[in-house]
């Protein structure tokens, strides 16, 4: 489906902090068995992405990472921050401007996530509000 | 609003000097009794250091490249995070090139303000407890950019502290 998009948080323990999926046009929230299929899919994809993320960390002193990745038609790009927080999109067009303004937002967003004092580092996100500002980002950047 | 632009609005340097003063003595008063307990205060001091330090890596290395190499971390917080928190610069840095550090500040900032009744002897001791929390700082930045380590600190009155970095060799 052209315009899909598959968004992690990937803390230091490789535990995902956050998750969301966009699609264009259909509502993210059906519950056919192809979405369920694809969800679980998506997430194999990262996990084996992450291990090239991890080779690359080191060779690079940039945070965002282009695409690291290639599956099926799948492109897999990544963003490291300073403190091993890996910022993965699993998408299908490329839009290297789009996707590198879309992850310098989150992070300023993860930031703030982590000026507040109850939020315990590498645990997930559960805010409401930090959800519904990613999906305005996504909309921003990625459509 | 970014968080890295300049900010127009500032806040009084004593409201934390009040806040710090006050975090110490709640700890300081729950309970003087066994010296187990006594470790206990300042290693909740230190803990709550190590959470603000953490944070605080995050947020001050957020727009620059990543760190290759640990004595770029160490240099890093010797200048820009000590200036940022503390408003100058690490007087002296010193290692052995087997894993510690040595930063000395000749006019610790957080101490400027204090004085002892009795002494210069006893500054050392009453100024002690004051340590965890930057301690924790310290620690706090240096495992959130991935440099596992101790921290120690010590007093030389009037002002001038010395913290010891012992990096853990992994």
């Amino acid at each position: 489906m052209p315009g899909t998009y598959y968004f992690v948080i990937v803390g230091t323990k490789d535990n995902p902090i956050y998750e969301a999926e966009f699609t264009q046009g259909a509502d993210a929230s059906e519950g056919s068995p192809m979405k369920e299929d694809q969800k679980h899919l998506s997430q194999f994809i990262i996990h084996t992405a992450l291990d090239v993320v991890d080779e690359l960390m080191w060779c690079y002193k940039e945070s965002y990472l282009k695409v690291v990745d290639k599956f099926n038609e799948w492109y897999i790009s990544a963003y490291v921050t300073s403190n091993g927080m890996r910022f993965m999109l699993l998408h299908d067009t490329t839009n290297p401007e789009g996707i590198k303004n879309f992850f310098t937002d989150v992070h300023e967003l993860y930031i703030k996530v982590l000026l507040n004092p109850f939020y315990e580092i590498n645990s997930p996100i559960t805010s409401r509000a930090f959800d519904n500002k990613v999906q305005q980002l996504k909309r921003k950047y990625l459509l | 609003m970014s968080l890295y632009k300049q900010d127009k609005r500032q806040v009084c340097e004593s409201c934390f000097d009040y806040i710090f003063i006050e975090m110490v003595h709640y700890f300081n008063d729950i309970d003087n009794s066994t010296d187990k307990e006594k470790e206990l205060k300042s290693s909740k001091l230190e803990q709550m250091g190590y959470l603000t330090g953490q944070s605080l890596a995050e947020r001050l290395t957020g727009d620059r490249s990543r760190f290759t190499d640990n004595l770029d971390v160490i240099k890093f917080v010797c200048k820009d995070f000590w200036s940022t928190i503390f408003k100058k610069q690490v007087d002296n840095l010193k290692t052995n090139h087997k894993g510690t550090y040595v930063l000395t500040d000749n006019n610790f900032k957080w101490f400027s303000k204090m004085s002892s009744n009795s002494g210069q002897e006893d500054f050392k001791k009453e100024v002690l407890p004051y340590l965890s929390f930057p301690c924790g700082i310290i620690r706090g930045v240096l495992s959130n950019l991935g440099i596992n380590c101790t921290v120690l600190a010590d007093v030389n009155p009037p002002n001038q502290c010395i913290f010891q970095i012992k990096t853990v060799k992994s």
